[in-house]
């Protein structure tokens, strides 16, 4: 009984790092039963590595950000270091916005989070366009950035409810 | 100007070199790593090779079972679809039963006509010496991501299965192995982008490159003289120009779409496949 509590616990406190290691093992399979719904794919990872580096820097540590993009690669198939890199990236990017912000607001760090993504995408275009020998399919590719932008206020006030409210009781 | 500059550079050394709480690993070390790690894999030096075969298969592993609630939808939307569809299926089953059946007369007369046209030009008994490797495999998981349309199958480097081998799904083409882990294999479909196959097209003597765009229904033919006008209806076959695939495996077929231009689909659904044929460029039957 008291494994079970210990497991209980740790899921709940680590729930964040298992959902992001579970994105990154996940191929999302059943998406493809919902063809008009492809258009709306966005990156669930680099929203939680914004928000919780952002907001809650202790919950979700830079290892797992690492492990979770070589995890990433392997699975997407594009060479090893370039997820990592890019959500490293997106990490640097938001611990200097946190350093150099004062008051936070919600749609601050939502326009911040506009070149936050800008960065991160850039250093996977170099490295996949330097590193292999990939095409790109710049229009998902255009359309995925657009709707992780777009749904970033939802998954804020998501996660904050989660953090602020759940865990507190 | 001097104060903020110098608040910028010790607010990027901060985030930079500073470990938060609970952090083990301050950034600079790990993008240090990242950038390690890129090069260390685009050297290819044997023994990451090999590591990256274990860490491959390990995260394949974990993918299949991870994967598993999306593939449960996808088997409910199957049970729907073959619920409606049935019926359709069994009377256009039938009419094609009918047609290749005509159709088998006709290769018969066309095969007897060949080996007599062989015999009399001495060019018959031609032969190829090479074994043909077939090896039935099963679809573990298919990736869709902006970067590569691709396949994993279960068969491996311990299986014989080697990169530049070609995938065929129900005889038709679907791809090439491009990645080969001790027990499991990559295969890049026809509809990538990235993929590239010498091909002929029915009734001319016209060579292309048949070019994926990331979706079945719409490949595209490179390097195709100018003057040359597609025609709907018309099987594409490889050409064996690359040396790799035997010449006259049907791969696409043109169509004329709903707006009325003349396109070209792959004559295999990549996303159906859950049983392929592993070859060594010959077709599998």
């Amino acid at each position: 009984m008291k494994i079970l509590n210990n497991l209980k616990f740790f899921f709940i406190n680590n729930l964040i790092v298992v959902i992001f290691y579970t994105l990154s093992f996940n191929t999302f399979a059943g998406i493809k039963e919902f063809p008009n719904l492809l258009i709306f794919t966005f990156n669930l990872q680099m929203i939680i590595v914004y928000f919780y580096v952002l907001k809650f820097p202790s919950n979700l540590g830079t290892g797992h950000i690492f492990l979770a993009g070589i995890i990433n690669d392997v699975v997407i198939g594009i060479p090893l270091g370039t997820s990592s890199l890019s959500f490293l990236v997106l990490t640097f990017f938001t611990t200097y916005i946190r350093t150099a912000t004062l008051r936070s607001k919600m749609t601050t760090e939502w326009i911040t989070f506009v070149p936050a993504l800008f960065f991160s995408n850039l250093v996977y275009f170099i490295v996949i366009n330097n590193f292999s020998h990939l095409s790109f399919y710049y229009i998902e590719l255009l359309q995925n950035t657009f709707f992780t932008f777009l749904f970033f206020p939802i998954f804020y006030y998501l996660f904050i409810n989660y953090e602020t409210k759940m865990l507190k009781n | 100007m001097a104060d903020s500059r110098d608040d910028f550079i010790i607010a990027l050394r901060y985030s930079l070199l500073k470990k938060g709480n609970k952090q083990k690993f301050s950034l600079f070390f790990l993008i240090s790593l990242s950038i390690l790690v890129i090069f260390l894999d685009r050297m290819s030096l044997p023994f990451i090779l090999s590591t990256r075969a274990v860490l491959n298969d390990f995260v394949y592993q974990v993918t299949v079972v991870a994967s598993t609630p999306g593939k449960f939808i996808n088997y409910l939307g199957e049970i729907k679809k073959n619920h409606f569809n049935v019926v359709n299926k069994n009377k256009i089953l039938k009419e094609s039963i009918e047609t290749l059946k005509i159709e088998g007369y006709d290769n018969f007369f066309l095969k007897t006509e060949n080996k007599i046209l062989k015999e009399a030009l001495s060019i018959g008994g031609i032969i190829s010496t090479e074994e043909v490797f077939v090896m039935p495999a099963r679809v573990i998981l298919d990736q869709e991501s902006p970067y590569l349309k691709s396949l994993l199958i279960n068969k491996g480097t311990k299986h014989g299965i080697t990169k530049g081998m070609t995938v065929f799904s129900k005889t038709y083409l679907i791809g090439r192995v491009i990645e080969t882990n001790f027990l499991s294999a990559r295969v890049l479909l026809v509809t990538d982008l990235n993929s590239k196959i010498p091909v002929i097209i029915q009734d001319t003597d016209i060579n292309g490159i048949l070019v994926g765009t990331g979706k079945k229904t719409n490949l595209v033919l490179e390097y195709m003289p100018e003057e040359f006008s597609l025609e709907p209806n018309k099987i594409i076959y490889t050409s064996g120009k690359d040396g790799m695939l035997t010449a006259g495996i049907p791969v696409a077929e043109t169509y004329l779409s709903k707006k009325n231009t003349i396109k070209i689909k792959s004559l295999a659904d990549p996303q159906q496949s859950l049983i392929v044929h592993v070859t060594n460029g010959q077709m599998s039957r």
